[in-house]
Protein backbone atom coordinates (compact mmCIF):
# COMPACT_ATOMS: atom_id res chain seq x y z
CA UNK A 1 0.00 0.00 0.00
CA UNK A 2 1.33 3.43 -0.67
CA UNK A 3 1.29 6.10 2.01
CA UNK A 4 0.88 8.77 -0.52
CA UNK A 5 -1.94 11.24 0.69
CA UNK A 6 -3.04 14.36 -1.04
CA UNK A 7 -4.67 16.73 1.45
CA UNK A 8 -7.85 18.44 0.54
CA UNK A 9 -8.41 22.07 1.02
CA UNK A 10 -10.10 22.25 4.03
CA UNK A 11 -8.31 19.13 6.37
CA UNK A 12 -11.66 17.87 6.23
CA UNK A 13 -11.25 14.03 7.18
CA UNK A 14 -11.29 10.90 5.31
CA UNK A 15 -13.87 9.20 7.46
CA UNK A 16 -12.99 5.63 5.81
CA UNK A 17 -15.84 3.51 4.55
CA UNK A 18 -20.06 4.38 4.75
CA UNK A 19 -23.01 3.50 3.25
CA UNK A 20 -26.26 5.54 2.72
CA UNK A 21 -28.62 5.18 5.78
CA UNK A 22 -31.58 3.90 4.55
CA UNK A 23 -34.75 2.99 6.82
CA UNK A 24 -34.95 -0.86 5.84
CA UNK A 25 -31.31 -0.77 8.10
CA UNK A 26 -32.57 1.27 10.92
CA UNK A 27 -33.59 -1.80 13.42
CA UNK A 28 -30.52 -3.58 12.32
CA UNK A 29 -28.18 -0.80 12.90
CA UNK A 30 -29.98 0.43 15.94
CA UNK A 31 -29.47 -3.32 17.44
CA UNK A 32 -26.15 -4.64 16.64
CA UNK A 33 -24.10 -1.20 16.13
CA UNK A 34 -22.49 -3.14 13.13
CA UNK A 35 -19.29 -2.15 11.95
CA UNK A 36 -19.37 0.56 9.47
CA UNK A 37 -17.15 3.64 9.38
CA UNK A 38 -19.52 6.44 8.94
CA UNK A 39 -23.72 6.96 7.32
CA UNK A 40 -24.04 9.18 4.45
CA UNK A 41 -28.07 10.88 5.23
CA UNK A 42 -30.40 11.94 2.17
CA UNK A 43 -31.22 15.51 4.21
CA UNK A 44 -34.34 16.02 2.66
CA UNK A 45 -36.31 12.69 4.31
CA UNK A 46 -34.95 14.32 7.71
CA UNK A 47 -36.17 17.64 7.45
CA UNK A 48 -39.84 18.63 7.86
CA UNK A 49 -40.50 15.80 9.94
CA UNK A 50 -40.13 14.86 13.58
CA UNK A 51 -41.34 11.01 13.02
CA UNK A 52 -39.60 7.76 13.28
CA UNK A 53 -36.42 8.39 10.86
CA UNK A 54 -35.31 11.13 12.78
CA UNK A 55 -35.91 9.09 16.09
CA UNK A 56 -33.17 6.68 14.49
CA UNK A 57 -31.09 9.52 12.69
CA UNK A 58 -30.55 10.69 16.71
CA UNK A 59 -29.50 7.25 17.75
CA UNK A 60 -27.42 6.66 15.00
CA UNK A 61 -25.69 9.73 15.22
CA UNK A 62 -24.61 9.57 18.50
CA UNK A 63 -22.05 6.54 17.42
CA UNK A 64 -21.53 7.06 14.09
CA UNK A 65 -20.17 10.53 12.08
CA UNK A 66 -22.94 11.63 9.89
CA UNK A 67 -22.89 13.32 6.26
CA UNK A 68 -25.79 15.25 4.89
CA UNK A 69 -26.26 14.48 1.19
CA UNK A 70 -29.19 16.44 -0.48
CA UNK A 71 -30.94 16.45 -3.36
CA UNK A 72 -33.32 19.70 -3.85
CA UNK A 73 -30.76 22.46 -3.05
CA UNK A 74 -31.01 23.22 -6.87
CA UNK A 75 -28.16 25.08 -7.15
CA UNK A 76 -27.92 25.66 -11.16
CA UNK A 77 -31.71 26.78 -10.75
CA UNK A 78 -32.36 30.82 -11.53
CA UNK A 79 -34.84 30.84 -8.81
CA UNK A 80 -33.67 32.81 -5.93
CA UNK A 81 -32.19 31.00 -2.94
CA UNK A 82 -33.78 29.19 -0.66
CA UNK A 83 -32.71 30.46 2.46
CA UNK A 84 -35.77 28.71 4.80
CA UNK A 85 -34.36 25.75 3.25
CA UNK A 86 -31.00 26.26 4.42
CA UNK A 87 -32.14 26.78 7.73
CA UNK A 88 -33.64 23.56 8.04
CA UNK A 89 -30.38 22.18 6.46
CA UNK A 90 -28.10 23.68 8.98
CA UNK A 91 -30.32 22.46 11.76
CA UNK A 92 -30.23 19.40 10.65
CA UNK A 93 -26.80 19.42 10.40
CA UNK A 94 -26.61 20.61 13.93
CA UNK A 95 -28.35 18.16 15.13
CA UNK A 96 -26.33 14.85 14.32
CA UNK A 97 -22.94 17.13 13.96
CA UNK A 98 -23.22 16.43 10.87
CA UNK A 99 -19.32 16.08 9.39
CA UNK A 100 -19.73 18.35 5.96
CA UNK A 101 -22.87 18.37 3.76
CA UNK A 102 -23.81 18.64 0.38
CA UNK A 103 -26.04 18.40 -2.96
CA UNK A 104 -25.40 18.05 -6.71
CA UNK A 105 -23.80 20.12 -9.32
CA UNK A 106 -27.47 20.30 -11.31
CA UNK A 107 -31.14 21.81 -11.15
CA UNK A 108 -33.87 20.66 -10.11
CA UNK A 109 -36.57 22.75 -10.72
CA UNK A 110 -37.45 26.67 -11.68
CA UNK A 111 -40.28 28.69 -11.40
CA UNK A 112 -41.03 27.50 -8.22
CA UNK A 113 -41.62 23.74 -9.29
CA UNK A 114 -39.37 20.82 -8.27
CA UNK A 115 -38.76 18.35 -10.61
CA UNK A 116 -37.24 15.90 -7.71
CA UNK A 117 -34.48 15.07 -10.52
CA UNK A 118 -30.91 16.13 -10.94
CA UNK A 119 -30.98 18.06 -13.91
CA UNK A 120 -27.65 18.61 -15.73
CA UNK A 121 -26.96 22.86 -16.54
CA UNK A 122 -25.38 24.09 -19.83
CA UNK A 123 -21.91 23.46 -19.54
CA UNK A 124 -21.18 27.65 -20.65
CA UNK A 125 -19.22 30.98 -19.43
CA UNK A 126 -22.91 31.91 -17.99
CA UNK A 127 -24.05 28.83 -16.28
CA UNK A 128 -20.37 28.53 -14.34
CA UNK A 129 -20.62 32.46 -13.27
CA UNK A 130 -24.16 31.78 -12.21
CA UNK A 131 -23.35 28.22 -10.30
CA UNK A 132 -20.11 29.97 -8.98
CA UNK A 133 -22.20 33.22 -7.38
CA UNK A 134 -24.71 31.06 -6.49
CA UNK A 135 -22.44 28.09 -4.38
CA UNK A 136 -20.41 31.13 -2.59
CA UNK A 137 -23.90 32.87 -1.38
CA UNK A 138 -24.90 29.28 -0.20
CA UNK A 139 -21.41 28.76 1.36
CA UNK A 140 -21.77 32.56 2.97
CA UNK A 141 -24.78 31.54 4.31
CA UNK A 142 -23.96 27.96 5.97
CA UNK A 143 -20.72 29.14 7.11
CA UNK A 144 -18.98 25.74 5.37
CA UNK A 145 -17.97 24.39 2.33
CA UNK A 146 -20.74 22.99 0.39
CA UNK A 147 -19.32 19.10 -1.19
CA UNK A 148 -20.82 18.89 -4.91
CA UNK A 149 -21.42 15.90 -6.75
CA UNK A 150 -21.22 14.96 -10.31
CA UNK A 151 -24.53 13.69 -11.07
CA UNK A 152 -25.12 11.17 -14.08
CA UNK A 153 -26.53 13.07 -16.82
CA UNK A 154 -28.28 11.74 -19.94
CA UNK A 155 -28.31 14.79 -22.49
CA UNK A 156 -25.97 17.26 -23.60
CA UNK A 157 -27.13 21.44 -24.74
CA UNK A 158 -25.72 21.93 -27.69
CA UNK A 159 -24.87 25.66 -26.22
CA UNK A 160 -22.34 24.09 -23.68
CA UNK A 161 -18.89 25.34 -24.65
CA UNK A 162 -16.62 22.76 -22.36
CA UNK A 163 -16.95 19.42 -21.51
CA UNK A 164 -18.46 18.82 -17.88
CA UNK A 165 -14.81 17.86 -16.36
CA UNK A 166 -13.73 21.39 -16.72
CA UNK A 167 -17.00 23.03 -15.64
CA UNK A 168 -16.61 20.92 -12.61
CA UNK A 169 -13.33 21.61 -11.96
CA UNK A 170 -13.33 25.24 -12.38
CA UNK A 171 -16.72 25.62 -10.35
CA UNK A 172 -14.85 23.82 -7.47
CA UNK A 173 -12.04 26.21 -7.68
CA UNK A 174 -13.68 29.43 -8.68
CA UNK A 175 -16.26 28.97 -6.16
CA UNK A 176 -13.45 27.06 -3.64
CA UNK A 177 -16.15 24.60 -3.02
CA UNK A 178 -15.47 21.05 -2.26
CA UNK A 179 -16.17 17.83 -4.37
CA UNK A 180 -17.92 14.59 -3.82
CA UNK A 181 -16.73 12.31 -6.89
CA UNK A 182 -19.23 10.31 -8.09
CA UNK A 183 -17.33 7.58 -10.07
CA UNK A 184 -20.25 5.23 -11.04
CA UNK A 185 -21.70 9.05 -12.49
CA UNK A 186 -18.73 9.00 -14.33
CA UNK A 187 -19.08 6.20 -15.47
CA UNK A 188 -22.48 6.41 -16.39
CA UNK A 189 -21.89 10.09 -17.88
CA UNK A 190 -19.16 9.05 -20.05
CA UNK A 191 -20.81 5.81 -21.46
CA UNK A 192 -23.86 8.52 -21.94
CA UNK A 193 -21.95 11.24 -23.75
CA UNK A 194 -18.92 9.15 -25.47
CA UNK A 195 -16.29 9.94 -23.54
CA UNK A 196 -13.50 8.90 -22.12
CA UNK A 197 -13.70 8.24 -18.10
CA UNK A 198 -9.89 8.20 -17.46
CA UNK A 199 -9.40 11.44 -19.03
CA UNK A 200 -12.54 12.94 -17.28
CA UNK A 201 -10.92 11.92 -14.15
CA UNK A 202 -7.24 13.27 -15.07
CA UNK A 203 -9.27 16.40 -15.26
CA UNK A 204 -10.69 16.96 -11.02
CA UNK A 205 -8.85 19.06 -8.93
CA UNK A 206 -8.12 16.61 -6.01
CA UNK A 207 -7.50 18.92 -3.95
CA UNK A 208 -11.03 19.47 -3.76
CA UNK A 209 -12.14 15.85 -3.33
CA UNK A 210 -13.46 15.08 -0.06
CA UNK A 211 -15.58 12.36 -1.24
CA UNK A 212 -15.98 9.38 -3.37
CA UNK A 213 -19.11 7.53 -4.19
CA UNK A 214 -19.78 4.03 -5.40
CA UNK A 215 -23.06 2.55 -6.63
CA UNK A 216 -24.37 0.26 -9.44
CA UNK A 217 -26.13 1.43 -12.52
CA UNK A 218 -28.65 -0.54 -14.85
CA UNK A 219 -27.29 -0.64 -18.51
CA UNK A 220 -29.33 -0.46 -21.34
CA UNK A 221 -27.15 -1.22 -24.41
CA UNK A 222 -27.55 2.39 -25.82
CA UNK A 223 -27.38 4.27 -22.49
CA UNK A 224 -26.71 3.65 -18.98
CA UNK A 225 -29.14 4.62 -16.05
CA UNK A 226 -27.78 5.79 -12.20
CA UNK A 227 -30.15 3.19 -10.72
CA UNK A 228 -28.05 2.29 -7.45
CA UNK A 229 -30.15 -0.98 -7.41
CA UNK A 230 -26.66 -3.20 -7.41
CA UNK A 231 -23.29 -4.02 -6.98
CA UNK A 232 -20.44 -1.98 -8.19
CA UNK A 233 -19.05 -3.32 -11.73
CA UNK A 234 -15.54 -3.79 -12.27
CA UNK A 235 -14.99 -0.99 -15.09
CA UNK A 236 -16.15 1.33 -12.03
CA UNK A 237 -13.98 0.09 -9.26
CA UNK A 238 -10.94 0.62 -11.71
CA UNK A 239 -11.58 4.20 -12.15
CA UNK A 240 -11.63 3.69 -8.17
CA UNK A 241 -8.70 2.75 -7.93
CA UNK A 242 -7.31 5.41 -10.06
CA UNK A 243 -8.96 8.11 -8.16
CA UNK A 244 -7.58 6.23 -4.80
CA UNK A 245 -4.13 6.87 -6.74
CA UNK A 246 -4.63 10.11 -6.92
CA UNK A 247 -5.96 11.09 -3.83
CA UNK A 248 -4.30 8.77 -1.45
CA UNK A 249 -7.79 7.84 -0.08
CA UNK A 250 -11.03 9.72 0.35
CA UNK A 251 -14.23 9.20 2.25
CA UNK A 252 -15.91 6.42 0.46
CA UNK A 253 -19.37 5.72 0.84
CA UNK A 254 -21.55 3.03 -1.08
CA UNK A 255 -25.01 4.07 -2.94
CA UNK A 256 -27.56 1.51 -2.97
CA UNK A 257 -30.94 2.53 -3.10
CA UNK A 258 -33.10 0.36 -5.21
CA UNK A 259 -33.76 -3.48 -4.40
CA UNK A 260 -31.76 -2.53 -1.49
CA UNK A 261 -30.68 -5.94 0.36
CA UNK A 262 -29.81 -7.13 3.65
CA UNK A 263 -27.18 -5.15 5.53
CA UNK A 264 -24.10 -7.33 5.57
CA UNK A 265 -24.63 -7.35 1.62
CA UNK A 266 -23.74 -3.18 1.89
CA UNK A 267 -21.08 -4.31 4.33
CA UNK A 268 -19.18 -6.86 2.04
CA UNK A 269 -19.59 -4.38 -1.02
CA UNK A 270 -18.22 -1.54 0.21
CA UNK A 271 -15.73 -3.51 2.41
CA UNK A 272 -14.24 -4.24 -1.32
CA UNK A 273 -12.81 -0.56 -1.71
CA UNK A 274 -10.61 -1.59 1.72
CA UNK A 275 -8.41 -3.59 -0.35
CA UNK A 276 -7.66 -0.51 -2.34
CA UNK A 277 -6.93 1.42 0.90
CA UNK A 278 -4.62 1.27 3.74
CA UNK A 279 -7.84 1.10 6.21
CA UNK A 280 -8.24 -2.77 5.47
CA UNK A 281 -11.70 -3.29 7.60
CA UNK A 282 -14.15 -1.29 8.98
CA UNK A 283 -14.12 0.07 12.03
CA UNK A 284 -16.50 -0.15 15.26
CA UNK A 285 -18.64 2.23 16.18
CA UNK A 286 -17.78 4.57 19.11
CA UNK A 287 -19.37 3.88 22.54
CA UNK A 288 -22.61 5.98 23.06
CA UNK B 1 -23.51 38.27 -15.37
CA UNK B 2 -25.41 40.10 -17.69
CA UNK B 3 -29.33 40.21 -18.56
CA UNK B 4 -29.20 38.25 -21.61
CA UNK B 5 -26.91 35.81 -20.15
CA UNK B 6 -29.50 35.22 -17.37
CA UNK B 7 -32.77 35.04 -19.17
CA UNK B 8 -30.41 32.61 -21.75
CA UNK B 9 -29.49 30.29 -18.77
CA UNK B 10 -33.55 30.63 -16.79
CA UNK B 11 -35.10 30.24 -20.77
CA UNK B 12 -33.02 26.54 -21.08
CA UNK B 13 -34.40 25.84 -17.56
CA UNK B 14 -38.18 26.78 -18.33
CA UNK B 15 -37.84 24.93 -21.50
CA UNK B 16 -36.50 21.82 -20.01
CA UNK B 17 -38.68 21.83 -17.57
CA UNK B 18 -42.22 22.64 -19.66
CA UNK B 19 -40.51 19.39 -21.78
CA UNK B 20 -40.37 16.98 -19.24
CA UNK B 21 -42.94 17.58 -17.15
CA UNK B 22 -44.98 17.63 -20.01
CA UNK B 23 -48.00 14.86 -19.31
CA UNK B 24 -48.07 13.08 -22.55
CA UNK B 25 -43.92 13.11 -23.04
CA UNK B 26 -41.11 15.54 -24.80
CA UNK B 27 -42.26 15.35 -27.80
CA UNK B 28 -45.21 16.97 -26.87
CA UNK B 29 -43.83 18.94 -24.41
CA UNK B 30 -41.74 20.13 -27.18
CA UNK B 31 -44.08 21.24 -29.41
CA UNK B 32 -46.29 22.56 -26.37
CA UNK B 33 -47.39 26.28 -26.73
CA UNK B 34 -45.08 26.79 -23.59
CA UNK B 35 -42.44 25.07 -24.76
CA UNK B 36 -42.11 26.87 -28.20
CA UNK B 37 -42.81 30.62 -26.57
CA UNK B 38 -39.82 29.93 -25.20
CA UNK B 39 -37.32 28.10 -27.35
CA UNK B 40 -39.46 27.92 -30.78
CA UNK B 41 -36.28 27.06 -32.74
CA UNK B 42 -36.44 23.20 -30.47
CA UNK B 43 -39.64 22.78 -32.07
CA UNK B 44 -37.99 23.24 -35.86
CA UNK B 45 -34.93 21.24 -35.10
CA UNK B 46 -34.46 20.28 -31.72
CA UNK B 47 -30.44 19.13 -31.97
CA UNK B 48 -30.14 22.92 -31.79
CA UNK B 49 -30.84 22.55 -28.40
CA UNK B 50 -30.25 19.13 -26.99
CA UNK B 51 -27.49 16.93 -28.85
CA UNK B 52 -27.82 13.50 -29.96
CA UNK B 53 -25.08 10.52 -29.01
CA UNK B 54 -24.08 8.31 -30.60
CA UNK B 55 -27.02 5.85 -30.00
CA UNK B 56 -30.02 8.29 -28.76
CA UNK B 57 -31.18 11.37 -30.91
CA UNK B 58 -31.77 14.28 -29.02
CA UNK B 59 -35.32 13.69 -28.17
CA UNK B 60 -35.13 9.72 -26.90
CA UNK B 61 -32.10 11.54 -24.35
CA UNK B 62 -34.95 14.12 -23.16
CA UNK B 63 -37.43 11.51 -23.07
CA UNK B 64 -35.55 9.70 -20.26
CA UNK B 65 -35.80 12.75 -18.28
CA UNK B 66 -39.68 13.23 -18.96
CA UNK B 67 -40.04 9.36 -18.10
CA UNK B 68 -38.37 9.85 -14.72
CA UNK B 69 -40.08 12.15 -13.51
CA UNK B 70 -43.71 10.80 -13.61
CA UNK B 71 -42.44 7.42 -13.35
CA UNK B 72 -40.68 8.62 -9.28
CA UNK B 73 -43.82 10.75 -8.71
CA UNK B 74 -46.25 7.76 -9.37
CA UNK B 75 -44.17 5.54 -7.17
CA UNK B 76 -44.04 8.08 -4.14
CA UNK B 77 -48.09 7.92 -4.42
CA UNK B 78 -48.56 4.07 -5.01
CA UNK B 79 -46.65 3.66 -1.81
CA UNK B 80 -48.65 6.33 0.03
CA UNK B 81 -52.11 5.11 -1.20
CA UNK B 82 -52.13 1.52 -1.10
CA UNK B 83 -55.79 0.98 -0.69
CA UNK B 84 -57.08 3.90 -2.75
CA UNK B 85 -55.44 2.10 -5.48
CA UNK B 86 -56.70 -1.40 -4.49
CA UNK B 87 -60.44 0.24 -4.75
CA UNK B 88 -59.65 2.09 -7.80
CA UNK B 89 -57.93 -0.73 -9.54
CA UNK B 90 -54.43 -0.40 -11.45
CA UNK B 91 -54.99 1.60 -14.49
CA UNK B 92 -57.60 4.01 -13.29
CA UNK B 93 -55.41 5.15 -10.11
CA UNK B 94 -52.32 5.12 -12.65
CA UNK B 95 -54.49 7.74 -14.97
CA UNK B 96 -55.40 9.61 -12.11
CA UNK B 97 -52.46 9.68 -10.60
CA UNK B 98 -50.83 11.30 -13.42
CA UNK B 99 -53.48 14.22 -13.77
CA UNK B 100 -52.82 14.92 -10.17
CA UNK B 101 -49.32 15.31 -10.68
CA UNK B 102 -49.44 17.46 -14.09
CA UNK B 103 -52.49 19.72 -12.30
CA UNK B 104 -50.22 19.50 -9.11
CA UNK B 105 -46.84 20.02 -9.69
CA UNK B 106 -44.29 19.82 -6.58
CA UNK B 107 -43.46 22.98 -5.23
CA UNK B 108 -41.35 21.74 -1.97
CA UNK B 109 -38.06 20.43 -1.28
CA UNK B 110 -39.06 17.23 -0.18
CA UNK B 111 -42.05 15.19 -1.37
CA UNK B 112 -43.89 14.72 2.34
CA UNK B 113 -46.41 17.14 0.73
CA UNK B 114 -46.57 16.36 -2.96
CA UNK B 115 -49.71 14.50 -2.51
CA UNK B 116 -51.62 16.90 0.06
CA UNK B 117 -54.21 18.04 -2.25
CA UNK B 118 -54.81 14.34 -3.69
CA UNK B 119 -58.05 13.41 -1.79
CA UNK B 120 -59.41 16.17 -2.76
CA UNK B 121 -58.41 15.62 -6.19
CA UNK B 122 -59.91 12.25 -6.56
CA UNK B 123 -63.23 13.68 -5.06
CA UNK B 124 -63.60 16.29 -7.85
CA UNK B 125 -61.98 14.11 -10.70
CA UNK B 126 -63.27 10.41 -10.46
CA UNK B 127 -66.65 9.81 -11.79
CA UNK B 128 -69.26 9.81 -9.64
CA UNK B 129 -70.79 6.68 -7.29
CA UNK B 130 -69.75 4.20 -4.14
CA UNK B 131 -66.42 3.60 -5.15
CA UNK B 132 -65.29 7.31 -5.42
CA UNK B 133 -66.71 7.62 -2.28
CA UNK B 134 -65.07 5.49 -0.43
CA UNK B 135 -61.71 5.60 -2.56
CA UNK B 136 -61.80 9.58 -1.69
CA UNK B 137 -62.61 8.30 2.28
CA UNK B 138 -59.40 6.18 2.27
CA UNK B 139 -57.59 8.38 0.67
CA UNK B 140 -58.07 10.45 3.39
CA UNK B 141 -57.62 8.41 5.97
CA UNK B 142 -54.00 7.24 4.16
CA UNK B 143 -53.17 11.07 3.33
CA UNK B 144 -53.34 11.92 7.50
CA UNK B 145 -51.71 8.66 8.10
CA UNK B 146 -48.55 10.64 6.22
CA UNK B 147 -49.13 13.82 7.61
CA UNK B 148 -49.21 12.28 11.63
CA UNK B 149 -46.10 10.14 10.55
CA UNK B 150 -44.01 13.50 10.44
CA UNK B 151 -45.80 15.21 12.33
CA UNK B 152 -44.10 17.37 15.52
CA UNK B 153 -43.61 15.42 18.58
CA UNK B 154 -45.12 16.22 21.92
CA UNK B 155 -44.39 14.38 25.32
CA UNK B 156 -48.12 13.10 26.31
CA UNK B 157 -49.91 13.78 29.37
CA UNK B 158 -49.86 10.81 32.24
CA UNK B 159 -52.63 9.31 33.80
CA UNK B 160 -51.34 11.03 36.89
CA UNK B 161 -51.53 14.62 34.93
CA UNK B 162 -54.85 13.77 33.92
CA UNK B 163 -56.70 12.76 36.81
CA UNK B 164 -55.66 15.37 38.67
CA UNK B 165 -57.90 17.70 36.73
CA UNK B 166 -60.67 18.01 38.97
CA UNK B 167 -64.15 18.64 37.89
CA UNK B 168 -64.00 21.96 39.59
CA UNK B 169 -61.64 23.15 37.24
CA UNK B 170 -64.14 21.04 33.86
CA UNK B 171 -65.60 24.66 33.13
CA UNK B 172 -61.95 26.93 32.64
CA UNK B 173 -59.39 24.22 31.52
CA UNK B 174 -58.71 23.39 27.72
CA UNK B 175 -56.64 20.55 27.21
CA UNK B 176 -54.52 20.44 24.01
CA UNK B 177 -54.45 17.70 21.77
CA UNK B 178 -51.34 16.59 20.08
CA UNK B 179 -49.68 17.77 16.46
CA UNK B 180 -49.81 13.96 15.43
CA UNK B 181 -53.83 13.46 15.26
CA UNK B 182 -56.44 13.82 12.93
CA UNK B 183 -60.23 14.02 12.97
CA UNK B 184 -61.64 12.63 9.95
CA UNK B 185 -65.56 12.67 9.34
CA UNK B 186 -66.49 9.78 6.73
CA UNK B 187 -69.18 8.55 4.63
CA UNK B 188 -68.12 5.45 4.35
CA UNK B 189 -66.85 2.42 6.52
CA UNK B 190 -63.31 3.10 5.31
CA UNK B 191 -61.26 1.99 8.49
CA UNK B 192 -63.14 -1.28 8.46
CA UNK B 193 -62.68 -1.67 4.76
CA UNK B 194 -58.48 -0.75 4.98
CA UNK B 195 -58.77 -3.32 7.68
CA UNK B 196 -60.29 -6.34 5.29
CA UNK B 197 -58.12 -5.04 2.70
CA UNK B 198 -55.20 -5.90 4.85
CA UNK B 199 -56.12 -9.29 5.44
CA UNK B 200 -55.83 -9.98 1.76
CA UNK B 201 -58.35 -10.26 -0.98
CA UNK B 202 -60.13 -7.17 -2.41
CA UNK B 203 -63.04 -6.22 -0.51
CA UNK B 204 -66.46 -5.80 -1.65
CA UNK B 205 -67.27 -1.40 -2.07
CA UNK B 206 -69.92 -1.45 0.92
CA UNK B 207 -72.60 1.02 1.18
CA UNK B 208 -72.67 4.82 2.50
CA UNK B 209 -72.55 4.52 5.92
CA UNK B 210 -71.22 7.66 8.11
CA UNK B 211 -67.90 6.54 10.19
CA UNK B 212 -65.60 8.89 12.29
CA UNK B 213 -61.99 7.97 12.56
CA UNK B 214 -59.26 9.38 14.08
CA UNK B 215 -55.76 8.88 13.18
CA UNK B 216 -52.62 9.61 15.39
CA UNK B 217 -48.93 8.49 16.27
CA UNK B 218 -48.20 7.15 19.66
CA UNK B 219 -44.34 6.90 20.12
CA UNK B 220 -43.30 5.88 16.35
CA UNK B 221 -46.32 4.13 15.28
CA UNK B 222 -49.18 5.53 13.23
CA UNK B 223 -52.86 4.49 14.33
CA UNK B 224 -56.08 4.59 12.87
CA UNK B 225 -59.89 4.21 14.42
CA UNK B 226 -63.35 4.51 14.25
CA UNK B 227 -65.19 6.43 17.16
CA UNK B 228 -68.98 6.72 18.01
CA UNK B 229 -70.18 9.85 17.23
CA UNK B 230 -70.56 11.56 20.45
CA UNK B 231 -67.14 10.07 20.97
CA UNK B 232 -65.91 11.86 18.05
CA UNK B 233 -68.00 15.17 18.47
CA UNK B 234 -66.61 15.55 22.05
CA UNK B 235 -63.04 14.70 20.72
CA UNK B 236 -63.46 17.74 17.98
CA UNK B 237 -64.64 19.85 20.25
CA UNK B 238 -61.39 19.46 23.02
CA UNK B 239 -59.60 19.73 19.58
CA UNK B 240 -60.89 23.31 18.45
CA UNK B 241 -60.16 24.64 22.10
CA UNK B 242 -63.11 24.85 24.10
CA UNK B 243 -63.38 23.79 27.56
CA UNK B 244 -63.57 20.65 29.14
CA UNK B 245 -67.12 21.63 30.47
CA UNK B 246 -68.19 22.88 26.88
CA UNK B 247 -66.82 20.41 25.24
CA UNK B 248 -68.78 17.71 27.28
CA UNK B 249 -71.66 19.57 26.64
CA UNK B 250 -71.49 19.35 23.15
CA UNK B 251 -70.55 15.59 23.24
CA UNK B 252 -73.37 14.54 24.93
CA UNK B 253 -76.38 17.00 23.51
CA UNK B 254 -79.15 14.65 22.98
CA UNK B 255 -77.51 11.83 24.02
CA UNK B 256 -79.94 10.71 27.16
CA UNK B 257 -79.50 8.20 29.18
CA UNK B 258 -78.58 8.77 33.06
CA UNK B 259 -75.76 10.57 34.50
CA UNK B 260 -74.02 7.14 36.11
CA UNK B 261 -73.94 5.94 32.38
CA UNK B 262 -72.69 9.32 31.38
CA UNK B 263 -70.03 9.16 33.99
CA UNK B 264 -69.56 5.53 32.59
CA UNK B 265 -69.28 6.74 28.94
CA UNK B 266 -67.36 9.87 29.73
CA UNK B 267 -64.50 7.74 31.40
CA UNK B 268 -64.23 5.32 29.13
CA UNK B 269 -63.16 7.58 26.44
CA UNK B 270 -61.17 9.38 28.24
CA UNK B 271 -58.85 6.53 29.14
CA UNK B 272 -59.26 5.63 25.60
CA UNK B 273 -57.84 8.87 24.53
CA UNK B 274 -54.92 8.94 27.68
CA UNK B 275 -53.97 5.76 26.63
CA UNK B 276 -53.43 6.88 23.12
CA UNK B 277 -51.64 9.70 24.22
CA UNK B 278 -53.94 12.20 22.56
CA UNK B 279 -53.69 15.05 25.08
CA UNK B 280 -49.92 16.94 25.48
CA UNK B 281 -51.29 20.13 27.99
CA UNK B 282 -53.64 22.20 29.20
CA UNK B 283 -54.17 25.50 29.49
CA UNK B 284 -56.68 27.30 32.20
CA UNK B 285 -55.68 25.41 35.49
CA UNK B 286 -54.35 25.87 37.95
CA UNK B 287 -51.23 26.95 38.26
Amino acid sequence: MSSFSLPNRWNLPDLGLGVGLRTQHFRHITERWPAMDWFEILSENFIETEGRPLYFLDQIAERYPIVMHGVSLSVGSTDPVDFEFLDKLAALAKRVKAVWLGDHICWTGVAGLNGHDLYPVPYTEEGLRHMVSRVRTIQDYLERPLVLENPSTYLTFASSSMPEEEFIARLAVEADCALLLDVNNVYVTCRNHDLDPVAYLDAIPYEHVVQVHLAGHTDNGTHCIDTHDGRVIDEVWKLYARVHEKTGGRATLLEWDANVPKFPVLQQEVGKAARFRDAARLARPVAA
Amino acid sequence: MSLLEAARLDTIERWMQAVVMHPDGAARGIGSKAARRLLPQAAAKLESVVLPSKSLSSLERLDIYAYMYYARLLEILNAEYPTTRLILGDETFRRACRRFVQRNPSTHRTLNRLSDKFPDFLSRHLPPGNRRGLAVDVARIERAMEDVFDAPRAEPLTAAQFAAIGTDQWHRVRLRVIPALRLLRLRFPANDYMNAARSGGKPRVPRPRATFAIVYRRGFQVYRRDQAPAQFKLLAALAAGRTLADAVRSGISGGGGSSDKLATRLGAWFREWSAAGLFCGTTGGKP
